[in-house]
């Protein structure tokens, strides 16, 4: 007791005015608008896929497209909840990516079930897998660098969610930049590697966001 | 909080005060030793400090202060259950080798003294008092505030590390 009274007044002597952290919307904002601007800049310089125009139209692609933006915008916020301790008293917010995911998952299936005949697969495989790792590395550095500053009692959930977020935008860049339309290919080398992403970033979690 | 994230020390103080208090009932109902709890308690209170920058004035303190007592509790309890699961292989390996003596050996500590050195320190320390000085097992453990089963443990946790030396 006398232990617990003296860290109290040491504490209470340590004590300066200190900065409030931003609100998790503002500070998902702020990630958000610099991945954009990434993601952006990286399409310019790669170049968008030539048939974008007509891929526009395609009410599947569009959902698709717009899945994977919700995605990341879902994740981006619900990271910025998990960086706070009590998740900001937002604790539906937090988990509105499983929402997203279900949706984007019920839309592959019905891609897969439309796509007869099947469209031809690439010759590549495991090097769109590659290059969205790659893509995905700069927004999870940013993101976990980011998230250190603050004080996350869900570690594990918030190390996968900041990889998911980061996994979307290089998914993003490769579907608006490779001219490929094979769900199989896909599923395969685009989306089931975000799962794996997924459970790896629950360990990055561990390793880089427990205080 | 507001008062005390402004650095108003007296505020700040009364609310780690008011945090203990409300805290104190909520880890002694998950906690079996009044020592855990100071522990805990401490531990709590330190990174509620840390993390002080993460209130937001305009919500309730409490779910906030709350979210942190349990993070660190199942931190606590994983850490403690993880070391009681280690103390638990070691008791089965213990038992199964309760024929050989624990306390003798096939070699002279003299002989093995320098890999001992290499040991970590409190089983270097055992070996020592157990075969230089020739104590027991129960009396190095009052010399070291230990109880005599963990002596026993870290001496033959010592011995199994020595003997795959040797063996080599």
């Amino acid at each position: 007791m006398e232990n617990l009274d003296e860290l109290i007044n040491k504490l209470a002597q340590d004590t300066e005015a200190v900065k409030p952290a931003p609100h998790p919307y503002l500070l998902s904002l702020k990630w958000m608008g610099w991945a954009a601007a990434y993601l952006f800049v990286s399409l310019a310089l790669s170049g968008l896929r030539p048939d974008v125009m007509l891929k526009l139209h395609q009410p599947l692609f569009v959902a698709e497209i717009a899945l994977l933006v919700g995605i990341f915008i879902s994740t981006s916020v619900s990271a910025a909840l998990l960086a706070f301790p009590d998740l900001h008293q937002k604790r539906v917010v937090a988990y509105s990516p499983v929402a997203m995911f279900a949706l984007f998952l019920l839309l592959i299936l019905f891609a897969w079930n439309a796509d007869n005949p099947p469209a031809p697969l690439p010759v590549h495989n495991f090097e769109c897998t590659l290059g969205i790792m790659l893509m995905a590395l700069l927004p999870a550095a940013w993101t976990f660098n980011a998230m250190r500053k603050y004080a996350s009692t869900h570690y594990h959930w918030a190390g996968s969610i900041a990889v998911l977020s980061a996994f979307s935008v290089g998914a993003l860049w490769l579907r608006l930049h490779e001219v490929n339309d094979s769900i199989i290919h896909l599923i395969e080398w685009h989306y089931l590697p975000m799962i794996a992403c997924g459970v790896a970033g629950l360990w990055l979690g561990k390793k880089y966001l427990k205080w | 909080m507001r008062q005390s994230l402004d650095g108003d020390q007296r505020a700040y103080a009364e609310l780690l005060r008011e945090t203990s208090r409300f805290l104190r009932p909520f880890l002694a109902k998950r906690l079996s030793f009044t020592n855990e709890v100071d522990d805990l308690l401490q531990e709590i209170l330190l990174s509620i400090h840390k993390a002080r920058h993460t209130y937001d004035g305009n919500r309730p303190y409490k779910p906030w202060a709350y979210a942190i007592a349990k993070f660190r509790l199942q931190d606590y309890l994983r850490a403690h259950y993880a070391d009681q699961l280690h103390h638990a292989e070691d008791y089965d390996e213990l038992e199964e080798s309760l024929q050989e003596p624990v306390t003798e050996t096939d070699f002279s500590y003299e002989s093995i003294s320098g890999e001992v050195q290499k040991l970590p320190e409190k089983q270097a320390i055992i070996l020592q008092l157990m075969h230089q000085d020739g104590y027991t097992a129960k009396e190095v453990a009052e010399k070291l505030g230990m109880n005599e089963s963990a002596v026993k443990v870290a001496a033959h946790r010592a011995y199994k590390v020595l003997r795959s030396k040797l063996e080599r």
